[in-house]
């Protein structure tokens, strides 16, 4: 988005005393209290904590798929709340890649159509979308398997697909809700070393939610949760 | 090609059966409105051109002003004489849309075959201008056989046509002879004998045991005039109907000649009052097939939505807009409709020429001759159903849509299982 007031070095997500409620009946459930927290430019964070800790909520709050009951958020320099939803859908398409669990690919479509899709989505001619999404089959291994349809791919092959589609449109950041949680162990683990190895090459910062500790290895940055608060921000 | 496109059209296809009802839902409903538009449409210009051209009513009827008013009850008051006959074919002549004016006397009295006698009514007309009438029709009404026998001719004026039930009622066939009595103008009772040449069935079957075709010669002798009651005008086009009456509203006005001129609308009340009942039972038709369709699309729509939920968080969150969501759904309701209306167009097409083929016939109401049944096909009704269709599908799909869109979360869709 043109006109974004923000340096290098200015933090790529800040995020104050942000409170989540969920209503459940006559019940207001907090799933996120007060959450501190700063994303550098070129991190690779992991987000992790047991079932109900607030991963996914905190993730869909910086994937700008949520809104915050309370608190101030800023991506990428945009202070959230003053977007409209259009701004906000334009913001999300062409700053931040999601990468889901389910994989959420478009069934209809083959893979290499699913990685073009977010640049139809701006504007972008089928040619050009064609050739970016066609590099990006290459780089996550997935060459051969363009005419693919989702069906017929394993789940480690639809979540490198996912990956590339978060990417093509090269995105300052990427989230990854749980995005191993439905992948064998070895599986995730490729899938996280594919993600680091793109966080090298390209500088993205990646932020990862996870409940399996054995993958925190290969992060330089965990932040844990629990029960909706950060209880711990580790730097290795 | 369009993603959107792209997307939508492989959906349809993904969902084979449930699209192809939608799609033939649709296709029938366009058939249904077509073929029943075609068929009023031939309702309508069949009994139009039956009384223009096969009945010889020709599009304008001039009178005497009053006639239609008091002439029932004193004819005579209001006959057109030949100095005024003739002026008016003069003013005729001057316009080229009027192909023809044609005298014509209306008659009543008494027939009789010599042993028992009833009442008659009778269009007494010039023979060979109700044949150059009757050749301007077309389509299959221009192959009705509209009477049994021989044509009447201008050289014979004893020549008559009997009603068919008239015929029976008489015990006469075609060869007989008998006469005719009435009073004259003066009021002197006048007889006149005649030869039956053919019988014909009665436009309204309540009449066909008492009229009668002659030649006019004849009923101006038995009238002993040489008056006529009308003048039968045929124009070149039936849409040139009211300019040619204002054009000889203002030529009898200009030259003071007191008369009236009747539109064939205007002396066929049976004819309007058909043509409004069809085009209530038209909207009627119009509207519930319409209804059906659009509930149809709505159903299909909102099926698709719903088995779509977590596509349509996938997308919003990769950056679609809530437009863009909407008009995702537009697009797969505007591609069934535009598929199901080329359907019903093929389904029309058929139908049509299997009319067409077999020529069936039927006896509509109040005619006592089996008559060609046919359907018209009319442009402005498939152009129309087409764009209503389009129009219908595409808002059927924008109020489920805009919900799937607009009240639904991100977060929900995507955790939708």
């Amino acid at each position: 988005m043109k006109g974004i007031d923000f340096t290098e070095t200015s933090p790529i997500i800040t995020m104050r005393q942000v409170w989540k409620y969920y209503d459940l009946g006559a019940n207001r459930i907090p799933a996120l209290r007060g959450v501190d927290l700063m994303i550098d430019r070129g991190e690779f964070v992991a987000v992790w904590g047991p079932s109900g800790s607030g991963k996914s909520t905190l993730c869909n709050l910086m994937g700008l798929i949520d809104d915050a009951s309370d608190g101030y958020i800023e991506l990428v320099g945009r202070e959230v709340r003053q977007l409209s939803d259009d701004q906000m859908s334009e913001f999300r398409n062409k700053t931040i890649g999601i990468v889901f669990q389910h994989f959420n690919l478009i069934p209809v479509l083959s893979a290499l159509e699913n990685i073009m899709l977010p640049l139809q989505i701006q504007g972008i001619s089928a040619k050009e979308a064609e050739k970016k999404a066609t590099a990006w089959m290459r780089e996550v291994g997935l060459g051969d398997y363009t005419e693919q349809r989702p069906d017929k791919l394993s789940g480690g092959q639809r979540q490198r697909v996912a990956i590339a589609r978060a990417m093509v449109t090269d995105p300052s950041l990427v989230i990854a809700d749980e995005p191993t949680a439905n992948l064998d162990s070895e599986n995730a683990r490729k899938i996280i070393d594919l993600m680091r190895e793109i966080n090298m090459l390209k500088g993205t910062t990646f932020i990862f939610s996870t409940h399996d500790q054995r993958l925190l290895g290969r992060v330089r940055r965990h932040v844990q949760l629990l029960d909706g608060m950060v209880v711990e921000d580790k730097r290795l | 090609m369009s993603a959107w496109v792209k997307i939508a059209i492989r959906n349809i296809i993904k969902n084979k059966r449930r699209s192809l009802y939608t799609i033939i839902a649709i296709a029938l409903g366009f058939a249904a409105v077509n073929i029943f538009g075609g068929y009023t449409e031939y309702m309508f210009t069949s009994l139009k051109n039956a009384f223009i051209y096969n009945y010889a009513n020709g599009h304008l009827n001039i009178f005497k002003k009053g006639y239609l008013e008091e002439g029932k009850l004193d004819p005579t008051r209001f006959l057109i004489k030949d100095k005024e006959l003739e002026a008016i074919k003069e003013i005729c002549k001057g316009d080229p849309r009027i192909l023809l004016a044609t005298p014509k006397l209306e008659v009543t009295g008494l027939v009789s075959n010599g042993k028992v006698s009833t009442i008659f009514f009778a269009n007494a007309r010039v023979p060979s201008d109700t044949e150059f009438i009757r050749a301007k029709s077309s389509g299959m009404l221009a192959k009705l056989k509209l009477f049994d026998g021989k044509k009447l001719e201008d050289e014979v004026p004893s020549a008559v046509g009997f009603s068919s039930g008239l015929a029976r009622k008489l015990a006469m066939r075609i060869g007989d002879t008998g006469n005719l009595m009435a009073p004259t103008v003066e009021g002197m009772i006048n007889a006149v004998d005649i030869d039956l040449y053919q019988t014909f069935e009665s436009p309204m079957a309540e009449l066909n045991d008492k009229l009668i075709d002659m030649n006019l010669k004849l009923a101006q002798n038995l009238y002993d005039t040489t008056s006529v009651g009308s003048i039968t005008v045929l124009l070149s086009e039936t849409d040139l109907t009211n300019k040619a009456r204002a054009y000889l509203l203002g030529e009898f006005n200009r030259t003071g000649l007191e008369m009236e001129v009747k539109t064939w609308e205007e002396m066929s009340p049976f004819y309007v009052k058909v043509r409004d009942m069809f085009d209530v039972i038209f909207i009627f038709v119009f509207v519930i097939v319409f209804v059906i369709v659009v509930m149809s699309v709505v159903n299909t729509v909102s099926m698709s939505i719903l088995e779509r939920t977590r596509e349509i968080g996938t997308l919003r969150a990769l950056g679609l807009k809530r437009a863009g969501v909407v008009n995702l759904f537009v697009i797969e309701s505007l591609l069934m409709s535009v598929a199901g209306s080329l359907l019903g167009l093929v389904m029309t097409l058929i139908v049509w020429y299997a009319i067409k083929v077999t020529e069936p016939t039927w006896v509509p109401p109040q005619i006592t001759r089996a008559v060609p049944l046919e359907v018209f096909l009319v442009p402005g009704y498939l152009a129309g159903s087409f764009f209503s269709l389009i129009v219908l599908s595409a808002l059927a799909a924008v109020a489920p849509a805009r919900r799937a869109a607009y009240e639904k979360s991100i977060v929900d869709d995507l955790g939708y299982v």
